[in-house]
C-alpha cells in the first residue's frame, strides 16, 4: 500500500523538481531593490567624492584650449540659455536636467577623452560629477571655481600689488595673454590686435562608443 | 534496480543544488549603505531645487543642523545646536544612526559647511541613499574677531557676463576695428553607433 503511494508521488518527481527550480528563479527576478543598486557602492563613490582629484584649475584649462589639447571636451551644465550667451570654445552644452539622457551618453562614457564638467560654480558640476561617476564612467574632471573663476582668474586677472613674489606677476602675465587669446582686448595691446583675430581653430572630435567585447566562445 | 539508482542519484543532485541555492541566499553579503534610488530619480530630485534652505528657517524645532565640517573646525565655531559629522565619517555607523532616528522622528535635517559646495557632497551621498529629509543651508562661513559669521550667498549665481566684459574691452580699446566675437565654433562630433553582434555559440 505505502509502495504505491510512493510510486504515484514518484510517477510526478520530475514535475515537482522543474517546479522547485522555476519558484527558486522566481526568487532571483525579486532579489530586494537591484535595480535601484546600479553603480558602484555608496562606500567606494563617499571616498572618490571627498579626494580633491577631481577638479582642474581654470589655468590648466586655459593652458589646455590656447596649446589645442586634443585629449579633453567640455561639458557645459549650465541651461541653453546661459551656454548660448558665452560658452568656452568647443564646449558642448548638456543642461544637468538632461544628463542622463541616452543621445549625451557616448560623450560621458568613453575611454578617449577627460571630461571636464563646469557651470557658473563648481556646485552643479560636482552634482553632475557625483551621479556620472556613481554610474562608473571614467576621466570626469570638475572645472574649479567654475566660469565665475574663470572670469575673474582669465577673463579678467587682477593685477598685483608691486610688493608680491615675481611669480605673482608671472602668473598675471600669463592670464593676461590667455585673456587676451579668448578675446578681450587692453587699450594698450592695440598693436597686437591682428593677432588675435585669428579665431580659435575648429576642433573636430569624434567620440567612439566602448566597445563591448564580443563574447568569445567555449573551447 | 537501474530505475532506482537512477532516482537516488538525481534525488542527491538536486538536494545538493537546492542546498548550495539556499546556502548562497543565506549567507549574502548585503551592502551595508544602500542606495534607495537611482541615478535617474536622483537627477529629478536634483534638478526640483527645493533642497535649499535659508538661515531664517533653522530656528524650528523640526530642524536639526549637521556641520559637515571636520571636528578642529566644529571647535572653532560652529552654529547653535549643531551636530558634528564630518564628510568622509558620513556613512560610519554611528552617523547612520543618527540620520536614520531623525528620520523616523520626522526632522529636517539641514547640512552646512564652510559653503555649499562642501556640504553639496554628503547631501548628494544621502540623497541617494534615500533621506528624503535633508536640506543644505545656503551660507558661507567666516569669521570675524573670532566669530563665527554666516553670510547668505546665491548658489551657482553668475558674477559677471563675460560677453558683456569682452564686447566692452573691445569698445574700449577704441581701435575702430570690428572683431568677431569667437564664437564657439561648433564642434561636429562623431559618435560611432554600438553595433549589435550576434551571439557566439560555445561549441
Amino acid at each position: 500500500m505505502v509502495k504505491k503511494k510512493v510510486a504515484k508521488v514518484l510517477s510526478f518527481r520530475y514535475k515537482i523538481l522543474a517546479l522547485i527550480f522555476i519558484v527558486l528563479a522566481g526568487g532571483l527576478v525579486l532579489l530586494p531593490k537591484h535595480q535601484k543598486q546600479e553603480g558602484i557602492k555608496a562606500e567606494q563613490l563617499l571616498s572618490n567624492v571627498i579626494s580633491p582629484e577631481r577638479y582642474v584649475s581654470t589655468d590648466q584649462i586655459a593652458h589646455k584650449i590656447i596649446n589645442q589639447d586634443p585629449s579633453f571636451i567640455l561639458i557645459d551644465v549650465r541651461d541653453s540659455i546661459s551656454y548660448n550667451n558665452y560658452s568656452l570654445p568647443n564646449a558642448i552644452n548638456i543642461p544637468l536636467k538632461k544628463l542622463l539622457d541616452k543621445d549625451f551618453e557616448a560623450y560621458l562614457n568613453q575611454n578617449q577623452f577627460d571630461v571636464i564638467f563646469y557651470s557658473n560654480d563648481n556646485f552643479y558640476a560636482d552634482q553632475a560629477w557625483v551621479l556620472c561617476n556613481r554610474l562608473g564612467y571614467k576621466n570626469l574632471r570638475v572645472l574649479k571655481g567654475g566660469m565665475n573663476r574663470w572670469f575673474t582668474t582669465i577673463i579678467n586677472p587682477v593685477k598685483p600689488n608691486d610688493d608680491v613674489a615675481a611669480e605673482e606677476f608671472e602668473l598675471y602675465s600669463t592670464r593676461k595673454a590667455a585673456s587676451m587669446f579668448f578675446g578681450v582686448v587692453y587699450p594698450d595691446q592695440v598693436a597686437e590686435q591682428s593677432d588675435m583675430q585669428i579665431a580659435a581653430p575648429k576642433k573636430v572630435i569624434t567620440v567612439q562608443k566602448k566597445k563591448k567585447r564580443a563574447a568569445e566562445g567555449g573551447c | 534496480m537501474k530505475e532506482l539508482e537512477k532516482v537516488k542519484r538525481i534525488s542527491i543532485a538536486s538536494t545538493l543544488f537546492i542546498l548550495a541555492v539556499l546556502i548562497g541566499v543565506v549567507t549574502y553579503e548585503r551592502p551595508k549603505n544602500m542606495y534607495t534610488i537611482n541615478t535617474k530619480s536622483t537627477l529629478e530630485k536634483l534638478t526640483k531645487n527645493d533642497y535649499l534652505a535659508s538661515i531664517d528657517n533653522i530656528h524650528n524645532e523640526n530642524v536639526s543642523l549637521i556641520d559637515v565640517r571636520s571636528q578642529y573646525e566644529y571647535e572653532k565655531g560652529h552654529l547653535e545646536s549643531a551636530i558634528n559629522m564630518s564628510t568622509p565619517e558620513i556613512l560610519s555607523d554611528d552617523s547612520q544612526s543618527i540620520l536614520k532616528e531623525l528620520k523616523e522622528d520626522n526632522k529636517t535635517v539641514v547640512l552646512y559647511g564652510n559653503n555649499p559646495q562642501e556640504s553639496n557632497i554628503p547631501f548628494l551621498l544621502l540623497t541617494q541613499l534615500g533621506y528624503d529629509n535633508i536640506k543644505l543651508l545656503n551660507v558661507e562661513i567666516s569669521y570675524f574677531q573670532n566669530q563665527l559669521v554666516t553670510d547668505q550667498i546665491a548658489i551657482e549665481k553668475p558674477i559677471a557676463d563675460i560677453k558683456a566684459f569682452i564686447n566692452e574691452s573691445i569698445k574700449n580699446s577704441d581701435t575702430g576695428i570690428e572683431i568677431d566675437n569667437n564664437k564657439p565654433a561648433k564642434k561636429i562630433i562623431i559618435v560611432q553607433k554600438k553595433k549589435k553582434k550576434g551571439a557566439e555559440g560555445g561549441c
